[in-house]
């Protein structure tokens, strides 16, 4: 339903100019055009620069980083190592794990969208070494998770305590279905047990009419329109 | 001006605790002067929140630096448009705005009731001021938009580039109007409980109410993925983020209250469902905003983390204890003697949707919190992403669409066979005949079949409804298909308007099934390079670099790529351009980190979305290109939804009883608590 998240039908190709590796300061290298021009343009206002106000919070995406937050996982290559997935195959494993930066996506759609975040680039060079040197997805996961332990996936596996967050949603749902079906069982109890409807008035008929096959809905229906003559 | 804001900010604190001691005093010891005195403080408590607002409005917009609010969010540069929206930029400014927005719809029900609920009113006065007194609170003591820093800056940090968009400037009033609007209705349901009128007087009271707060928070989330698409540069416009999450569990268990309410109304039932639906979604409100700004929970989106938390999380836990206790010590004054004919019936088709809503709600808000929970238990911190809202929800979702076709094919009271039969019948047709032809066309993803047929059945159930209330007016009155088509929804405008946002449902579930067939190209390029491929549809699309081309604009340096695109050979007008911006100051000084401006090709069933993410060369950029199904059938479900929302709340003109015949339940019957009026057949 949406999201950036890799679901089993999103489709991730690679064109063949594709660039195989990344420069990985490439948004390093943008800022420091940014910012130069800027500080070149305003050079004699950078003594003012201590002036500016302490940071308020952010209200949005545009997150401060904190480059620290990058851990390297580094692998020796195996011996005749062969690549074990494609690139599309490694976008794919790629959207199922999380950027170390404060933005909240996945590595691919990070490092292809551009928070300012050096770390998915720097994640997805260890990636690339890895499937370079031989490596299988689990492995390739496996070595992430060792380095930043469960937060990399972007869900958690159903294992342990986390089978919990899958299946409390849908246990919580049956047991809401299980107590609605005897709520309605009760109900239709004092359904059956209730006198029929009477008419009260002269003027009110019965919504069963002898000899209309049609349902109450549709006789009320049918009101509704008899009624509704006020144009 | 600023001073005289800053000053009234006090006094309505001390008018919302003047509110709220003699609403609640007025209403314990019947004593009209205090009830009177307590609405006269809800209109004072209004005007001194407008006259706090003002201040810090004219402290924007006369660049007051010394204000830490106006320093943190604005610089002098700032379009005066966004200057103005700053005001809900930060923490404290929109918690004002928040209290704004409160005290005026307190204000308007206060109003509107000056001559009806009157045994309410006090209690409804009371509550309503307690929830001013908080906010109004919290904007003293933790979070004054007034404070003041030790030294004038000579500008500002200016706003936050991803706020300087339309959808940002119009996004958090809706989901304001939206979460705000939660209160009267909560109001209105403290004042039943105390006083015991639980019947169906209060939830008329609050039907329109709680429409109006289901309308802006749809708007509000409708625009939020507008604003994330267009602006925050991933590429989708869902990402199962705290934020997004919060506002969408209020939404579901506000549509479940919406749906629930006609059960009452018709029936007498659900009394304390009903209740409790009204006070959880108030709760969920206040979660939520707990959620956004406590930083508790990790999102992109929230605020800082602040103080303001604690206040929250009291305020949360005060009303959760006095709503449990109100509810509980008033169990047996809301029994009524449920019935149900059978389990095939419109009734029990409502209560299945009301059991999905809410399951989708918990589930949304179990998948938010869960990781506070691991925490807790294994010590460790885990994410819980998109993949797994999807895992959850999207079958919950499906379940909740085919009820949407389901619930007004089923009779009231009791479906016979012939009934379903000839009520589901088109729609089936409808539902197996779309999934056929996209079968015949090529698709095999399974779930975007269940989607599109369950959206292709949704439509036919609309489609009949109309069909055969236009067709049933053209006998009876001999109109042609237009007039007969407005004058079926004008002449029913809950029921038709609602059919209406069914449709909206509808368009925005295929949207979502179409987002299974995006398409992203990871592309590097040098100018004058070529990158070509195919579209989800089968056209052939190639994209050429223009190049990197850098200018500056008011308030930021822009770095920008170009491409120029073909579709099936055929040229397309104009250029596909992505932009990265360093916004600076009013003395060129670079604010925030560069930020990215998407290139957008829309169209009515595909948009191309161009991401700049980077350089890699001087004469070579990377880009994210993507092809994004249906995108645009969001919007449009979201405006359909909005239409709907809008007949149903408008005003049904009260006509002259008309001749013909109704039915009524004998008192035997209405006694277990239908009231007669609404048993009229027709009359909803």
């Amino acid at each position: 339903m949406s999201a950036h998240g890799g679901g089993q039908g999103v489709r991730t190709l690679r064109h063949d100019v594709l660039l195989r590796e990344r420069v990985a300061g490439r948004r390093d290298f943008l800022r420091t055009v940014g910012v130069t021009a800027a500080a070149m343009l305003v050079a004699p206002a950078l003594a003012a620069q201590d002036e500016q106000p302490p940071q308020g919070p952010t209200g949005a995406a545009n997150v401060e980083m904190d480059q620290s937050a990058y851990k390297p996982v580094v692998r020796p290559p195996k011996p005749n190592a062969v690549r074990q997935m494609t690139d599309a195959e490694r976008d794919v494993m790629e959207k199922g794990m999380k950027c170390a930066c404060p933005c909240q996506l996945d590595v691919f759609t990070c490092r292809t969208t551009d928070f300012t975040c050096g770390i998915s680039p720097a994640m997805h060079k260890d990636v690339v070494r890895m499937i370079e040197g031989g490596y299988t997805g689990d492995e390739i996961i496996a070595a992430f998770q060792e380095v930043y332990g469960d937060r990399l996936l972007m869900a958690p596996k159903a294992e342990g305590f986390n089978v919990a967050g899958y299946l409390v949603p849908f246990a919580t749902l049956g047991t809401g279905a299980v107590v609605l079906y005897g709520m309605l069982r009760r109900w239709r109890t004092n359904a059956a047990t209730a006198p029929a409807p009477v008419v009260r008035d002269a003027n009110v008929r019965p919504l069963r009419v002898e000899g209309v096959e049609a349902s109450d809905d549709e006789l009320r229906r049918l009101e509704m329109a008899l009624k509704d003559d006020g144009r | 001006m600023i001073l005289v804001g800053e000053l009234s900010l006090w006094v309505a604190l001390l008018m919302a605790t003047w509110t709220a001691t003699v609403s609640f005093a007025g209403g314990a010891t019947r004593r009209a002067e205090l009830v009177a005195s307590g609405e006269r403080g809800i209109y004072a408590t209004l005007a001194f929140v407008v006259l706090a607002s003002a201040g810090l409005w004219t402290a924007l917009f006369t660049h007051d630096f010394s204000l830490r609010f106006v320093a943190s969010y604005t610089s002098a540069n700032l379009p005066k448009v966004y200057t103005f929206t700053a005001f809900w930029a930060g923490q404290s400014g929109s918690l004002l705005f928040w209290a704004l927005i409160l005290a005026i719809f307190s204000a308007a029900c206060v109003f509107a009731n000056r001559a009806r609920n009157r045994e309410l009113m006090p209690w409804v006065t009371g509550t309503l001021g307690v929830v001013l007194l908080f906010f109004v609170a919290t904007i003293c003591f933790a979070s004054n938009p007034y404070e003041r820093l030790d030294w004038v800056p000579p500008d500002g940090r200016g706003m936050n580039p991803q706020l300087q968009n339309p959808g940002m400037a119009i996004h958090p009033p809706m989901l304001y109007l939206g979460w705000v609007g939660t209160t009267i209705p909560f109001a209105f349901a403290v004042g039943a409980l105390v006083t015991r009128k639980l019947d169906a007087q209060w939830l008329g009271a609050i039907r329109r109410w709680s429409l109006i707060s289901w309308f802006f928070l749809t708007i509000g989330l409708i625009l939020g993925m507008w604003w994330a698409y267009v602006e925050l540069g991933w590429g989708g416009y869902w990402a199962w983020d705290p934020v997004e999450n919060a506002p969408l569990t209020s939404w579901l268990t506000q549509t479940a209250f919406l749906h629930s309410i006609m059960i009452q109304e018709k029936r007498g039932m659900l009394r304390k469902w009903n209740v409790s639906l009204v006070i959880g979604t108030f709760l969920l409100s206040i979660l939520g905003t707990f959620i956004t700004r406590s930083g508790v929970i990790e999102s992109v989106h929230s605020f800082a983390q602040s103080a303001i938390g604690t206040w929250f999380a009291t305020f949360l836990g005060v009303v959760f204890v006095v709503s449990v206790v109100l509810v509980s010590t008033r169990l047996k004054d809301m029994e009524a003697k449920a019935e149900l004919e059978s389990m095939v019936s419109r009734e029990a088709a409502f209560l299945y949707n009301n059991l999905v809503l809410v399951g989708i709600a918990f589930s949304v808000l179990w998948g938010t919190l869960f990781p506070i929970l691991s925490e807790w238990v294994r010590g460790s911190k885990i994410t819980v992403g998109p993949p797994f809202f999807n895992t959850v929800n999207v079958p919950l979702g499906l379940g909740l669409l085919a009820l949407t076709g389901i619930g007004p094919l089923i009779a009231w009271r009791r479906a016979s066979v012939q009934n379903l039969q000839r009520q589901f019948t088109v729609p089936l047709l409808v539902g197996t005949g779309t999934v056929a032809v996209l079968l015949l066309l090529g698709m095999r993803h399974f779930t975007a079949l269940v989607a599109y047929g369950l959206s292709g059945f949704v439509v036919g159930t609309i489609g009949q409804e109309f069909w055969k209330g236009i067709g049933a007016r053209r006998r009876m009155h001999g109109e042609n298909p237009a007039l007969a088509a407005v004058r079926l929804v004008t002449r029913n405008r809950r029921r038709y308007g609602g059919y209406i946002v069914h449709l909206g449902v509808a368009m925005i579930f295929a949207a979502f099934a179409g987002y299974a067939f995006k398409q992203e190209y990871d592309i590097t390029l040098r100018t004058g390079q070529v990158f070509r491929a195919r579209d989800p549809f089968g056209h052939e699309w190639s994209f050429t670099s223009q190049g990197v081309s850098q200018y500056e604009r008011l308030n930021r340096q822009v770095t920008a790529v170009g491409l120029v695109m073909t579709r099936d050979g055929t040229r397309l007008p104009g250029v596909l351009k992505s932009e990265k911006r360093q916004h600076v100051d009013s003395r060129g000084m670079p604010t925030f980190e560069p930020s990215t401006e998407v290139g957008l090709l829309e169209g009515h069933m595909m948009d191309v979305y161009l991401v700049f993410a980077g350089m890699t060369g001087p004469d070579q950029v990377e880009l994210r290109l993507s092809f994004n199904p249906l995108v645009w059938w969001v919007w449009y479900g979201g405006i359909i939804m909005a239409i709907g929302g809008i007949i149903v709340m408008w005003p049904q003109a009260e006509r002259a009883r008309q001749g013909g015949y109704v039915t009524q339940l004998a008192p035997e019957h209405a006694a277990a608590g239908a009231s007669p009026a609404r048993e009229t057949a027709g009359v909803a």
